[in-house]
C-alpha cells in the first residue's frame, strides 16, 4: 500500500513538473496546417497572425437610435483616446486636417492622373473650364479651397478613390446597419494577432471604452479574429476541464461500485497516470510544446489504458500471483497495446499537426501503460487488488448470456448496416474547415453578419506577391494591376484591392515626380489655357509652386506614408505583410462569383509578375483533402498490419480474421450512425475510428480467444479456478467497455466539434463492437475447438 | 465676439442683448408662421482669383417642416433638393443626380441649417451649427449674423449674413476667405 501510493505521488509530481515546465498551449497557431508552398505558408500565417486578425467589429444595439450614435461616438472617442489602436471607424470617418496637409502636399506623386500630358495647355483648358464651371455651382465654397492650388484635382480624386467607397449609412456620427437598429464600430489593434495578451488588452480596452460611455440598457456585441481565439481558448480549456474532472469522477465511481475497493482504484491509476505522464512527455519533446486539445483528447483516449489494469485484476485466478496472472496474458495484452498503437499510425501519417500530436501522445501512453500494468503492478500489489468484481446484475448478465454466440444477430447486424449505408450512400466528407473551428456557431454567423454590414467581408480569394523588398513588392502590385484587367473585363472579379493603390512604388512616384513640368513651361501652358476665361493672372501661383515642390519631393515609402496618413495606413498595412526582413504584398479580390475559373484565369499570368493567386477555401480543402487521402492510406497500412499482428500473434489465419470480424462490423456500425445522424466525417472522426479499431481489438481478443485458450490448452487449468475467473470473462470486457462509453460518451457533450464528433463515434462504436465482440465470442467455441 | 461684430456694423443700431433676443425669439415665431414660400433669387460671387464676378439667378421653394429647393436656371440648371437628412442635386447637362447624407457632410448640413433653420423659425437647430447675433426689429428691417461654430466649416465660410423685412427673407450673404456671396431674394 505504501509503494502504491508513493509511486502516486510520484506520477503527480512528474505530472505537475511537467505542466508547469511545458504548459499546455490554447492557442490554435500549433493546432492547425502549415502550407503545402510558400505561398500558403505565408497564407495561413497571415491569417493566423496578420494584421488582419488584429480586426474587432462590433455592434451596438438595444437603445433608441440617437443613444446609439451617442454611444458609438463616444466609445470610439475612448477607443482613440486609449491609444492601443492604430485605427478606429466609427462613421465620423475623415481625414484629419493634418493629414489631409500631407496628402495634398505629396497628392502629384500619389495621383495616377499625373503624366507629361496632364500638364500641357491642352490638358489643362478642360480643366480650367470644369473649375470655372464648378465655382458658379452648389459646390463652389467647396471647391474654392482647393482648387488654385490644384486645378487638375488630383486631390479630389485621391480622396474620391480612397474613401468614397463607403456605403455604410451614417446618422448622427455614427454608422448604422440596415434597419437602425444597430451601431456600428470597426477598430484595429496594435500589434501582431498572435500576440493574445496584447489581443485580449485590446477587447478589455473595447468593452471598458464602452462601459465608460454609460451604455445603461445597450448591449455591445464584439466579433474579430482575436474575439474568436479568446472565445475558442476558453472553451477548449473549459472542455477539457471538464473532461478531465468529470470522466475522472464518473470512471472512479464506476470502479468502486464494481469493485468496492479503492486500493484496485489506486492500482488502476497507476498505468493511467503514468501513460499521461509518458505521453505528455513524449509529445513536449517531439513538437516542444503540447495543445490543449492534444492533452485532453489524448487523455480521454489514454482512458483506454485502465483496460490494461482491470484485464489484468479480474482475469488472475484465485490463488495466482499477479506476476504469474501478468505473465499469462501479456502475449494478449501486449498484442492488444501494439495493434492499438499501430492503429495511431495514421494520425502520425496525416501531416496534420494536431493530430500528429495526439498520435504521439496516445501511442506513447498506450505502450507505457501496457508495460506498467505488466511489470510494476505485479511489484506494487504481489497478490492482486484483494476483492474480486462483483457479479453483475441479473438484468445486465441475462441479456449478455443470450446474446452469446449469436453470430446471425451479428451478421444480421452487419448486413443492416451495410444497407443503410447503401441507402443512405454513406456519410459525407466534411471539406469546410470552418467546421472544425472550436468558435461556437453563433459567434461565426454573428461575425459574418457584422463583416456583411460593416461591407468588410472576410477575405477568400487573393493575390499574394512577394516575398521581395517592399520596393519590389509595390512594383509588382503595379503591374498585377495592369495584368489583371483582361481578367476583370471577362468579369472573373469586380476589383482588386492593391497594396500600390495606396501608396505606388518609389519608381513610380519618381518618374511622375519627374515628368512634372519646370516652373517656366508651366507658366507658359497655364497662361495659354487660361486665354479668355475670367482667372488672375496671379489666381494660380499656389499650383505653380506646388508643382515646382512636387519636383524636389523624395518618394514616399511604407514608413513615411504611416506616419504622415495613419487613417489610409491603416488601409495599406493589412495589404503588406512582413516577416523578418521579407515583405509580401496581399492584393484581396472583389465581386469574385466563380473562383474556380479565376483560379484558372490567373494561372495564365506570366510568372515574371511575381505574384500567385490564392483562393483560401479552395486552398484549404485542397489542403484538408490531401490529409484526408494521406490518413486514409496510413489507415489502411495501420489495418493491414493491425491484422497481420493479430494473425502473427495467435499464428492462425482464421483466428486473427475471427478477431477482427467485430472491429470491422463496429466500424460499418459507426459509419451507418453517421450516415442517419447526418454528420460529415471529417479527420478527426476517421482518427476516432481507428482508436476504435484499438479499443475494439480488446475486447476482441479477451472475449473470443480466452474461451478458445481454454479448450486448446486445457492442461494449464484447474477447473475450478478456470471456471470463476472464465465467467468474469464478459464482466471484465464490459467493465471496460463502460469505463470507455463513460469517457467517451462525456466527449459528445463538448461544445467544440472535433471533440464531439470523437465523441460520438467512439461511444456508438464502442457499444457497438462490445456487443458484436459478445455476440461473436461464444460460450460454443470451446465445444467446437 | 459679439462685441467686435457690433462694432464691424455701425450702421445698425445697437440693441441691448436682453432686447436682441427678444426680438430674434419673434422673429423666429413670425418665420415658423409661414408654412411655405416660393420666390424668385439673383446671385452675385466674387472670388479674389477671378477678374468678374459670377452671377446667377432661379428659384427658391420651402416647405415646412423640412423641405427646401434651389433650382438654379442661368448660367446652367442646377438642382438642389433637400427634405430630411437628404440631399438631392442634379445638373442635367453633366446628367449628374446625386444624393447624399447630410449626416456624412457636416459642413454642407451646416450651410443648409443656416438657411432651412431661419425659414423654419428654429433657433435651436441655428445654435447648433452658428453663434447667432440680431440687429434690428423682428416686424421691420432686420440682420442676422451667424458664426459658424465648428473649425472644419470656419476654414471655407467665416460669416453667414442673413436680411429680411418681418417674415420675409430679402438675402443671404455668405462670406469665406474673401470670397463673397450675395443672395437677392424676391417672393412670388
Amino acid at each position: 500500500m505504501r509503494r502504491l501510493l508513493l509511486v502516486l505521488l510520484g506520477l503527480a509530481l512528474a505530472g505537475g513538473l511537467l505542466a508547469w515546465r511545458v504548459p499546455p498551449r490554447t492557442d490554435l497557431a500549433g493546432f492547425l496546417p502549415a502550407g503545402r508552398t510558400p505561398a500558403t505558408t505565408f497564407l495561413l500565417r497571415e491569417l493566423q497572425s496578420g494584421a488582419a486578425t488584429t480586426l474587432l467589429l462590433a455592434g451596438i444595439e438595444g437603445a433608441p437610435r440617437a443613444e446609439l450614435a451617442r454611444l458609438s461616438r463616444e466609445t470610439a472617442a475612448g477607443l482613440r483616446a486609449s491609444g492601443r489602436f492604430v485605427f478606429v471607424g466609427d462613421g465620423s470617418l475623415g481625414l484629419s486636417e493634418e493629414e489631409q496637409a500631407f496628402l495634398f502636399r505629396y497628392r502629384y506623386l500619389l495621383s495616377p492622373e499625373t503624366t507629361p500630358e496632364a500638364f500641357t495647355a491642352a490638358a489643362l483648358r478642360p480643366k480650367l473650364e470644369a473649375l470655372l464651371d464648378g465655382l458658379r455651382s452648389a459646390a463652389s465654397p467647396l471647391l474654392a479651397r482647393f482648387a488654385f492650388a490644384d486645378p487638375t484635382g488630383a486631390f479630389l480624386g485621391l480622396a474620391r478613390e480612397w474613401l468614397g467607397e463607403n456605403r455604410i449609412r451614417t446618422i448622427d456620427g455614427a454608422w448604422f446597419a440596415p434597419g437602425e437598429t444597430r451601431a456600428l464600430l470597426v477598430a484595429r489593434g496594435q500589434g501582431a494577432g498572435l500576440d493574445s495578451a496584447a489581443q485580449g488588452e485590446a477587447i478589455h480596452a473595447f468593452r471598458a471604452a464602452f462601459a465608460a460611455a454609460h451604455p445603461g440598457e445597450a448591449r455591445l456585441l464584439l466579433s474579430g479574429p482575436g474575439v474568436f481565439a479568446a472565445a475558442a481558448a476558453a472553451q477548449i480549456r473549459h472542455d477539457v476541464e471538464l473532461i478531465t474532472l468529470a470522466s475522472a469522477a464518473l470512471l472512479a465511481g464506476f470502479l468502486y461500485w464494481r469493485f468496492r475497493s479503492l486500493r484496485l482504484l489506486g492500482l488502476v491509476a497507476v498505468p493511467l497516470g503514468a501513460a499521461t505522464v509518458a505521453g505528455y512527455a513524449a509529445a513536449a519533446a517531439a513538437f516542444g510544446s503540447v495543445h490543449a486539445i492534444a492533452l485532453g483528447f489524448g487523455m480521454t483516449m489514454l482512458g483506454v489504458t485502465v483496460d490494461y489494469p482491470i484485464l489484468l485484476l479480474t482475469l488472475r485466478r484465485r490463488d495466482e500471483r499477479l506476476s504469474d496472472a501478468a505473465r499469462r496474458i501479456w502475449p494478449r495484452l501486449a498484442l492488444a497495446a501494439v495493434a492499438a498503437a499501430s492503429g495511431l499510425l495514421a494520425m502520425l501519417g496525416s501531416g496534420l499537426p494536431g493530430l500528429v500530436q495526439l498520435g504521439v501522445f496516445a501511442g506513447a501512453g498506450l505502450l507505457t501503460a501496457a508495460c506498467v500494468t505488466r511489470w510494476v503492478l505485479p511489484w506494487l500489489a504481489p497478490d492482486g487488488a484483494g476483492g474480486a468484481a462483483r457479479p453483475l446484475p441479473g438484468w445486465v448478465s441475462r441479456p449478455l448470456a443470450a446474446l452469446s454466440g449469436r453470430r446471425r444477430w451479428a451478421l444480421g447486424a452487419a448486413v443492416l448496416a451495410l444497407l443503410v449505408l447503401g441507402a443512405t450512400g454513406g456519410p459525407g466528407w466534411q471539406r469546410d474547415l470552418a467546421a472544425l473551428s472550436p468558435v461556437p456557431a453563433a459567434a461565426q454567423a454573428l461575425d459574418a453578419e457584422l463583416r456583411g454590414q460593416l461591407g468588410a467581408p472576410d477575405v477568400r480569394s487573393l493575390f499574394v506577391i512577394g516575398p521581395a523588398t517592399e520596393d519590389e513588392v509595390l512594383r509588382r502590385s503595379e503591374a498585377l494591376g495592369a495584368a489583371i484587367r483582361p481578367l476583370r473585363e471577362r468579369g472573373l472579379l469586380s476589383g482588386l484591392d492593391l497594396p500600390s493603390r495606396y501608396l505606388p512604388s518609389p519608381g513610380l512616384q519618381q518618374r511622375r515626380a519627374a515628368s512634372l513640368p519646370a516652373p517656366a513651361p508651366l507658366a507658359a501652358a497655364m497662361h495659354a489655357a487660361a486665354e479668355g476665361l475670367p482667372f488672375r493672372p496671379t489666381a494660380f501661383a499656389p499650383f505653380l509652386a506646388a508643382v515646382e515642390e512636387s519636383r524636389h519631393l523624395p518618394p514616399l515609402d511604407a514608413a513615411g506614408f504611416a506616419q504622415g496618413a495613419p487613417t489610409l495606413a491603416a488601409r495599406l498595412s493589412p495589404l503588406l505583410g512582413r516577416h523578418g526582413s521579407e515583405v509580401w504584398g496581399i492584393a484581396p479580390a472583389q465581386g469574385v462569383s466563380d473562383p474556380q475559373s479565376l483560379e484558372d484565369a490567373a494561372a495564365g499570368l506570366p510568372d515574371s509578375l511575381g505574384v500567385t493567386f490564392l483562393d483560401v477555401k479552395l486552398e484549404t480543402e485542397r489542403l484538408l483533402a490531401g490529409y484526408v487521402t494521406a490518413t486514409l492510406r496510413w489507415a489502411l497500412a495501420g489495418g493491414v498490419l493491425v491484422v497481420g499482428l493479430l494473425v502473427a500473434g495467435l499464428r492462425s489465419l482464421r483466428t486473427g480474421i475471427g478477431v477482427a470480424a467485430p472491429i470491422l462490423g463496429a466500424i460499418l456500425a459507426v459509419l451507418a450512425v453517421l450516415a442517419v445522424t447526418g454528420q460529415a466525417i471529417s479527420l478527426f472522426h476517421l482518427a476516432a475510428l481507428l482508436l476504435l479499431a484499438g479499443l475494439a481489438i480488446d475486447y476482441s481478443l479477451f472475449l473470443a480467444i480466452s474461451g478458445r485458450d481454454r479448450g486448446s490448452r486445457p492442461g494449464m487449468q484447474r477447473a475450478g479456478t478456470s471456471r470463476s475467473s472464465e465467467d468474469d470473462r464478459p464482466g471484465a470486457v464490459l467493465t471496460c467497455a463502460m469505463s470507455t462509453l463513460l469517457t467517451f460518451g462525456l466527449l459528445a457533450l463538448c461544445d467544440t466539434p472535433v471533440l464531439r464528433g470523437i465523441g460520438t463515434t467512439v461511444a456508438a462504436g464502442v457499444t457497438a463492437a462490445f456487443l458484436l465482440a459478445s455476440a461473436l465470442a461464444a460460450p460454443g467455441e470451446p465445444e467446437r475447438g | 465676439m459679439r462685441r467686435r461684430f457690433l462694432l464691424a456694423a455701425p450702421a445698425l443700431l445697437a440693441t441691448p442683448a436682453g432686447a436682441a433676443e427678444d426680438q430674434l425669439t419673434r422673429l423666429m415665431h413670425a418665420l415658423a408662421a409661414v408654412p411655405s414660400r416660393r420666390a424668385v433669387f439673383t446671385e452675385q460671387r466674387s472670388l479674389p482669383e477671378l477678374d468678374v464676378p459670377l452671377s446667377a439667378e432661379g428659384t427658391l421653394a420651402w416647405t415646412a417642416p423640412t423641405t427646401l429647393e434651389k433650382h438654379t436656371t442661368t448660367p446652367f440648371e442646377e438642382r438642389i433638393a433637400v427634405t430630411g437628412g437628404r440631399l438631392l442635386y442634379e445638373r442635367p447637362d453633366r446628367g449628374i443626380s446625386q444624393e447624399i447624407s447630410l449626416d456624412e457632410q457636416p459642413e454642407i448640413q451646416a450651410l443648409v441649417e443656416a438657411i432651412r433653420g431661419t425659414l423654419a423659425g428654429d433657433l435651436a437647430a441655428l445654435r447648433r451649427h452658428y453663434r447667432v447675433a440680431f440687429q434690428g426689429q423682428a416686424e421691420s428691417d432686420w440682420r442676422m449674423i451667424l458664426l459658424p461654430l465648428a473649425s472644419r466649416l470656419r476654414e471655407a465660410v467665416q460669416r453667414v449674413l442673413l436680411s429680411g423685412q418681418g417674415a420675409t427673407v430679402t438675402g443671404v450673404d455668405t462670406e469665406g476667405n474673401g470670397n463673397v456671396t450675395h443672395m437677392r431674394i424676391r417672393p412670388v
